[in-house]
């Protein structure tokens, strides 16, 4: 069931917010022992907070479409009285006084929040096997890794836990437990979404976003937390709009952008079979798919890597002190960031506004873009590479390879499900526009879904 | 390639040997990728740093 359908069945009746929540406590009590998707599960407020709003819609306070729907989220926003601890040791006690912004955005639209989702160490990570909460799990093969950094956020919507969870996303920590879960993963341009009351990982690179069941559910859910927030310094004042696509909405007379050169090169074959597909689908769809000459994403990567490295390392360095906090991988990124010279983290700036320049030629003769999200589907829990094209690839940087460059340059990117390998994994589709322009990709995404483009539901959900 | 050892001790930095040995190979592609972009910037590009002083808040 999506957001929009139990919303629907709440207004007429057909359950209680205090049934809905209750069920989706019952599905964490199933399923978390084996998922381990949520660090803090906050199954009474969540109980009280429920019977509030049935009380509200009783006496006709109706908050909107959130209104009594059962989220979670990364356990790195800031939750009053509740502990958030990024996922590390260094936060155990952290117990914040007031909520994140997009918290309190979600709590006044009415959202039932179930708790705190775990997720890689302090978001520096694409596996979520985190050492101190343990490993997520795939919902789709407990085997397999849910992706990262936001892998309990992708698990716990795959697995029917919540409707929707937040997320955040540095260098594809959205979209890609999106695409290893079979979920809808958006992350907004930078400024749309306030990081007030996150905890930082890269402040230049970090953006929240949703992870829902389907295309419209986030864009309900963007509709809640987009907005100025002069708390964050790199708020936008861009104007928002309503995110929802209409019914019926459509793909005709688009130029979808289609980039072979980079994002269609080394690829598992599920992934590409898939694609390819999805995209053949748009174009019976009405669209017209244009094949676009994309400026040096490799360059752009390795810029993003930089800037990554560099200030994840100054906002960790005051831990550093004592090295036994971190986990081998997190530790081995932050050791690189802090051997890098300050030189090259301003070259890396100065090159990600000289990329910025010649990519935003890519939207004259194009609308969106559209490539796979993942050149890979989810590796094994424990896998330190994967095999692509032949070449032997470290899996962190191959997962991120599709993903990073759209961090480096702020614009708004979607990853939605279009279809299952041959072993049953969910295959990520990644749509890229201009900046702030949302509202265009949610409507791809949602006449792409609509016209056939997605997977099944997953097993357990 | 750069000698990341010396450059920790340089920079008093408090990395265990063994930790460099297994990080330079990472750091070494990086730059190899990182330092021809460099060469190619004009001195008019300047970075993208978000600062604004009007934006700032007592």
């Amino acid at each position: 069931m999506t957001i929009r359908e139990a919303a629907e069945a709440l207004r007429h009746r057909r359950f209680s917010a205090v049934e809905l929540t209750t069920a989706a406590l019952g599905r964490i009590e199933r399923f978390n022992p084996a998922l381990n998707a949520f660090i803090t599960v906050t199954a009474e407020q969540a109980l009280n907070q429920a019977r509030q709003t049935d009380a509200d819609l009783a006496a006709g306070r109706d908050r909107g479409p959130l209104h009594g729907i059962p989220i979670a989220v990364k356990d790195l926003f800031y939750t009053r009285g509740i502990r958030t601890t990024a996922g590390s040791p260094i936060y155990r006690n952290l117990v914040p006084d007031y909520d994140a912004f997009a918290v309190s955005r979600l709590e006044a639209a009415g959202a039932v929040m179930l708790g705190k989702l775990n997720m890689h160490e302090l978001a520096y990570g694409i596996t979520s096997a985190n050492p101190h909460f343990g490993a997520v799990r795939n919902p789709w093969n407990a085997k397999h890794s849910p992706g990262g950094s936001s892998g309990g956020s992708g698990a716990a919507v795959a697995a029917g836990m919540v409707y929707a969870a937040l997320g955040t996303d540095t260098g594809g920590s959205i979209r890609i437990p999106a695409s290893f879960c079979g979920t809808v993963g958006l992350k907004p341009t930078y400024g749309r979404v306030s990081r007030h009351g996150v905890v930082p990982l890269s402040w230049s690179l970090d953006h929240v976003g949703p992870l829902t069941r389907s295309v419209r559910d986030a864009a309900l859910v963007l509709n809640a937390i987009a907005g100025h927030d002069p708390a964050d310094g790199a708020s936008s004042r861009h104007p928002t709009v309503d995110f929802v696509p209409d019914e019926g909405c459509s793909v005709r007379g688009l130029r979808i952008g289609f980039p072979e050169s980079f994002f269609f090169e080394r690829l598992d074959t599920d992934v590409e079979l898939c694609v390819r597909g999805a995209i053949a689908r748009t174009e019976a769809l009405g669209a017209e798919i244009k094949p676009v000459k994309v400026p040096d994403m490799a360059a752009m990567n390795a810029a993003g890597r930089m800037i990554l490295l560099c200030e994840a390392s100054a906002m960790l360095e005051p831990h550093l002190a004592d090295r036994s906090q971190f986990g081998p991988d997190v530790l081995a990124l932050l050791d690189q960031g802090r051997l890098l010279p300050a030189t090259d983290y301003i070259h890396a700036q100065r090159l990600r506004r000289q990329m910025q320049r010649e990519f935003a030629q890519v939207w004259s003769s194009v609308d969106c873009l559209v490539t796979p999200a993942t050149p890979n589907t989810a590796p094994r829990v424990g896998e330190n590479t994967v095999k692509l094209g032949g070449h032997e690839e470290d899996v962190r940087l191959a997962t991120t390879r599709l993903v990073r460059s759209m961090n480096l340059l702020g614009l708004p990117a979607l990853s939605i499900p279009c279809g299952l390998s041959d072993i049953g994994l969910p295959v990520g589709l990644q749509i890229v526009g201009p900046p702030f322009e949302e509202a265009l990709i949610l409507r791809v995404g949602a006449a792409m879904e609509d016209g056939g483009v997605g997977i099944p539901p997953c097993p357990v959900a | 390639m750069k000698d990341w050892t010396s450059i920790a001790k340089a920079a008093g930095l408090d990395i265990p040997a063994k930790d460099v040995g297994r990080i330079a190979p990472s750091l070494n592609a990086l730059d190899e990728t990182f330092r021809p972009l460099v060469r190619n910037l004009t001195p008019e590009m300047e970075p993208a740093l978000s600062f604004r002083a009007d934006q700032e808040r007592a």
